[in-house]
């Protein structure tokens, strides 16, 4: 890839700043079910493997959805493509909590100069999924697939380290080695999103503890994360 | 904000979650007014207070970020002063200062829900998580706030300082009735207070000592009246520390901003005058994006 320049630079800003847990979206109240997991039992020594099957799952699932909106931008194939979600998204909570977040983004979104004229509410609704918003977002600035993708892996995959150093004792140094860990999980999360064609080919993995523990989740009432 | 202004196209994206009918009515805009103060300085009460003296004025709605439990909600719904489906906990992932400062995400959307939900509403409170004397809100989520601290906390705090403590709307005092307890003068630290806020408000307050609750009700109201005439002026207690300002004499002075007026008179400050224009027009600036953020999916008027 050459040295990108003007609107090229803009994307790799818009990338970074997806993937920074600064971004003014809400997200720093999730954990990506972490929390409800570890409450469940699941050992610290996991959670790297957490991680990873969160992104073989739910990050695939987001991934392919957010690179057939980015695609194709327009209000049939959003309405399409979070059909297709909700379908995949079992938990009521999980919906609920894409819901939250995609709210968020697009929000901060339309604050901004080149999207707000594109990302109306005849396109992206009131409170689109998360995975919808990403593709909206990545539409409007022209992000590269394989980096969109990565960047939404990563996130998933620091949501859950960052979190992890807030519900249990150790070494951040550790968690960022985990993150760090994902780059071959990320090949393939990409192996199966690129070729994804439309709504209907979408992948359709299960991951009913994840399902399971977010559901839980929703209805506790001591809990330091939303989701 | 230019989706207000784009035609709407003829499919609103068809999910039960993301339609936004075009019909749909514009929900009231209410009085936003944040609570934030340390841990245990009677935050909730206080919240419990302004809804019991104010029901038969005010339609009220509540916001409470809890830090680990959605105790504070529980606490003000088993209060019986709120239909207990107005008071609403938002979680901050342990970051209570973020939730009402870096990013207000969270708490502006749960505002404008309840907004929506129970159009009209006069008055919506938001609780900060009990934090440190650091934490304040950001004017992109609340109208004006209120920095509570208590004397059990000790008479020397409100000398201190601190951003609260110095440029909220209203500094309370709280717990009065247990100063002799705590071996705190009231008269005192309401005196240091005062100094420390250039004489901007100060109330010292006990849920317990009836004259108290009328002056903090008065304060409310006096609020709501200067909200709705589009006088108040929302400030950020947070960015602008408290500052010195030499006077060329080997002298000088420490002072604070947010209260314009007290500028505007301010003799050093008008020889300092760029100064002052650029912080006003920072202010202007503020707020016109902070006008442009209250519009999330439907026009309103303007915020303030
Ligand atoms: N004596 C006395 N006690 C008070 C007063 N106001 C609150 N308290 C007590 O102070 C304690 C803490 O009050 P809360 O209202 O829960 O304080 P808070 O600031 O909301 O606490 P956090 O949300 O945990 O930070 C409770 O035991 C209250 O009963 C008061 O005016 N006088
Ligand atoms: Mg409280």
């Amino acid at each position: 890839m050459g040295t990108p320049s003007g609107a090229g630079i803009a994307a790799r800003i818009v990338t970074l700043l997806l993937a920074d847990a600064r971004l003014p979206t809400g997200a720093h109240a999730f954990s990506s079910s972490l929390e409800p997991a570890l409450l469940d039992g699941l050992r610290p020594g996991e959670i790297p493997a957490y991680i990873r099957s969160r992104l073989l799952t739910v990050g695939t699932v987001e991934a392919a959805a957010a690179l057939v909106v980015a695609r194709d931008p327009d209000a049939g194939t959003v309405a399409e493509v979070s059909t297709a979600l909700e379908a995949r998204t079992p938990a009521e909570s999980q919906r609920a909590a894409s819901t939250l977040l995609g709210r968020g983004l697009i929000r901060l979104a339309r604050s901004l100069a080149p999207a707000a004229a594109q990302l109306g509410p005849g396109v992206a609704g009131r409170s689109p999924h998360r995975a919808v918003a990403m593709g909206l977002i990545a539409s409007v600035w022209g992000i590269p697939e394989a980096e969109l993708v990565t960047a939404m892996c990563y996130d998933d995959a620091q949501t859950v380290a960052a979190a992890a150093l807030k519900l249990e004792p150790g070494d951040p140094f550790a968690a960022t080695g985990w993150v760090l860990g994902i780059a071959g999980t990320v090949d393939a999360v990409l192996a199966e999103a690129l070729p994804v064609t439309g709504p209907a080919s979408i992948p359709a993995p299960s991951s009913p503890m994840i399902d399971q523990w977010a559901q839980a989740h929703a209805a506790r009432d001591r809990r330091l994360f939303s989701a | 904000m230019p989706e207000n202004t784009v035609p709407a196209t003829s499919t609103p994206a068809a999910t039960s979650t993301s339609a936004a009918p075009a019909a749909e009515a514009v929900p009231h805009r209410s009085l936003r007014l944040g609570v934030a103060g340390p841990v245990g300085t009677g935050k909730s009460s206080l919240i419990a207070t302004i809804c019991r003296s104010l029901a038969d004025r005010l339609r009220i709605g509540v916001i409470t970020n809890d830090i680990y439990t959605d105790e504070d909600a529980r606490f003000l719904r088993s209060a019986g002063v709120l239909d207990p489906d107005r008071i609403r906990a938002v979680e901050t992932g342990a970051c209570p200062h973020t939730a009402i400062r870096d990013d207000v995400t969270t708490n502006l959307l749960a505002v404008e829900d309840l907004e929506a939900d129970f159009s009209p509403l006069d008055l919506v409170l938001v609780e900060s998580g009990g934090d440190n004397l650091t934490a304040t809100f950001s004017p992109a989520l609340v109208d004006a706030q209120i920095f509570v601290l208590d004397v059990a906390g000790g008479g020397d705090v409100a000398r201190k300082g601190g951003p609260g403590i110095g440029r909220a709307d209203l500094l309370v005092v709280n717990k009065i009735d247990i100063a002799p307890y705590v071996e705190v003068d009231v008269d005192r630290m309401v005196a240091d207070a005062v100094a420390a806020r250039g004489g901007a408000p100060v109330l010292a307050l006990s849920k317990n000592v009836q004259p108290t609750v009328a002056a903090l009700r008065e304060w409310v109201l006096a609020l709501m009246e200067r909200h709705s005439s589009g006088v108040h002026t929302p400030v950020d207690p947070g960015p602008m520390a408290p500052h010195f300002h030499a006077d060329g004499e080997g002298g000088g002075y420490v002072h604070s901003h947010g209260e314009d007026e007290t500028h505007g008179r301010d003799g050093a400050h008008r020889e300092n005058g760029s100064h002052r224009k650029d912080e006003a027009q920072g202010r202007d600036e503020a707020h016109r994006r902070e006008g442009a953020r209250g519009q999330d999916e439907t026009p309103e008027g303007p915020a303030h």
